[in-house]
């Protein structure tokens, strides 16, 4: 393992993430379903690992890796809460989730000892209604981790066909969805809005430049009434579909998956959420670290290491790119139109008992592993090298839509 | 009335959080709102029945008063009859 001091980050590597086995094997039998040699050349300790390799990211226990957004917080009733706060706006609501009007907002160990005033049921309960992303280590997923929500026609498409999807994601997940897709050669259309652009490319651009390779870019102002009649005219040409928001956030803006599923043959639409696309976990924010302590894998850590801490890096996000192409692929090749929704904490709770169920002593030896690596660098990754251009903002938007004047 | 509260519309389906207050009246619909929902529906004012979106936060021209909507209805919001306005949402930076 090479052990070369970086700038900062000196100091040795931690252990193989958990889970990334399961993940190998996914893509493995994703590899030979489709007979694609860029998937073939992917495996799960890459995916899983990239980001946190390539950051010199640290394992920090009950402190998220990276950003350290996300936090294990014990309750007043013995229980591990974790509270993320990515944006600033979000510490705003925090008077709100404490009942608490003169809590200082900014005091992280204020905010512990708010937690620790409070019962975990009352916190998750109160947080999801505000829309903060939060996670208790012993919930269990509400939904399942695919569920197909609403069925179309069948399309039957030539031999060669070159499947279009578009990608109206952001952050990590759904962009490694369409990039798994873009692996099998699938083309692929990032679309991004001029006011709400995808923030890891300036945040994080290394690993947005590896999962948004190869597609093409194009700018849509969903506020404008013309730009989304051609995006959604876009979307009845697609093959498949990759979507994040929230279902009211796209019910404001307009645009009906369940409508589009119906009316479009073949149509494949994938709506990935933290928690579930229906009911009631579909208005609740989830992201990757919250997630994963939602599915249980802190739960999993403090059962075989006695302490509790985040497990891999924003794991739900990788994990759920894995499982939302696997689902995409063998719907695409149904030739049913289908929305399909993905719940990111499901879906770690489905690893965790899949990889549990195919070598308990080892995932347990590596959660062992993982929970005494605590203050160490994450893994080494090798870079992987760029295969295709990192297309700029609205760099394709005239060729998609030639009928729109050059904003 | 404290951050956290949640409050009911007199006239409408509408149900807020309280993210931040001060001494005036909420109301909705043109009618106070209260933690109960009363047992006779308020009328709904005209002027006070633009409907309020699900998860959108609403804040006064002073910054004292802000309130998010987790349950939608027909009425809007107001404090002492002076109408709030919808917030603008942040894209999130990172995943974490």
């Amino acid at each position: 393992m090479p052990t070369e001091p970086q700038a900062g980050n000196a100091g040795p590597r931690g252990p193989a993430i958990p889970l990334a086995r399961w993940a190998s094997r996914q893509l493995d039998a994703l590899a030979r379903e489709t007979g694609s040699a860029g998937l073939a050349a992917l495996d799960g300790p890459t995916l899983l690992g990239e980001r946190g390799s390539n950051g010199g990211y640290v394992i920090n226990g009950k402190v998220s890796a990276g950003l350290g957004g996300s936090r294990l917080l014990p309750t007043r009733d013995g229980r591990w809460f974790a509270l993320t706060i990515i944006r600033e706006v979000d510490r705003e609501l925090l008077p709100a989730l404490f009942g608490e009007p003169d809590l200082d907002i900014r005091d992280a160990d204020a905010i512990a000892a708010a937690v620790l005033r409070h019962d975990a049921d009352e916190l998750l309960e109160r947080g999801r209604s505000l829309g903060l992303p939060v996670a208790c280590s012993d919930e269990r997923p509400k939904a399942g981790a695919v569920e197909i929500m609403t069925r179309g026609a069948a399309r039957q498409r030539p031999a060669g066909h070159k499947a279009l999807v578009v990608d109206l994601s952001a952050i990590w997940s759904g962009p490694l969805i369409g990039h798994l897709l873009w692996q099998t050669g699938m083309d692929v259309v990032k679309v991004e809005s001029p006011t709400r652009p995808d923030l890891i490319r300036r945040d994080d651009p290394a690993t947005f430049d590896l999962i948004n390779q190869g597609k093409a870019n194009v700018l849509i102002d969903l506020a404008d009434a013309r730009q989304k009649a051609e995006l959604v005219a876009l979307i009845r040409r697609a093959d498949i579909v990759i979507e994040s928001s929230r279902p009211r956030a796209l019910r404001h803006l307009g645009i009906d998956a369940d409508v589009l599923v119906r009316e479009v043959p073949g149509l494949v639409w994938l709506s990935v959420t933290g928690h579930g696309a229906t009911g009631e976990p579909a208005n609740w924010v989830g992201i990757g670290n919250d997630c994963a302590v939602a599915g249980g894998l802190s739960r999993a850590l403090v059962e075989i290491t006695g302490e509790i801490g985040f497990v891999g890096d924003a794991i739900a996000d990788p994990l759920t790119g894995i499982i939302g192409a696997r689902e995409a692929l063998r719907a695409y090749r149904s030739g049913e139109a289908q929305r399909i929704g993905l719940s990111m904490s499901a879906i770690v709770a489905t690893a965790l008992a899949e990889e549990r169920a195919f070598d308990p002593g080892l995932l347990e030896a590596e959660l062992r592993a993982w929970g005494e690596a605590t203050g160490k660098r994450f893994p080494c990754i090798p870079r992987r090298a760029l295969l295709a251009e990192v297309r700029q903002p609205g760099a394709d938007t005239r060729r998609y839509f030639p009928h729109l004047a050059p904003c | 009335m404290k951050p956290g509260t949640r409050l009911k519309s007199a006239a409408c389906d509408t149900e807020v959080m309280v993210i931040r207050c001060a001494d005036g009246q909420i109301e909705c619909g043109g009618a106070p709102m209260g933690e109960a929902k009363p047992a006779e529906a308020a009328p709904l004012a005209a002027d006070f029945s633009a409907g309020t979106l699900m998860g959108k936060r609403y804040v006064d021209a002073d910054g004292k008063y802000e309130l998010l909507c987790v349950k939608p209805g027909k009425g809007s919001l107001s404090v002492d009859s002076v109408a709030l306005v919808v917030k603008d949402a942040k894209p999130l930076p990172a995943s974490d």
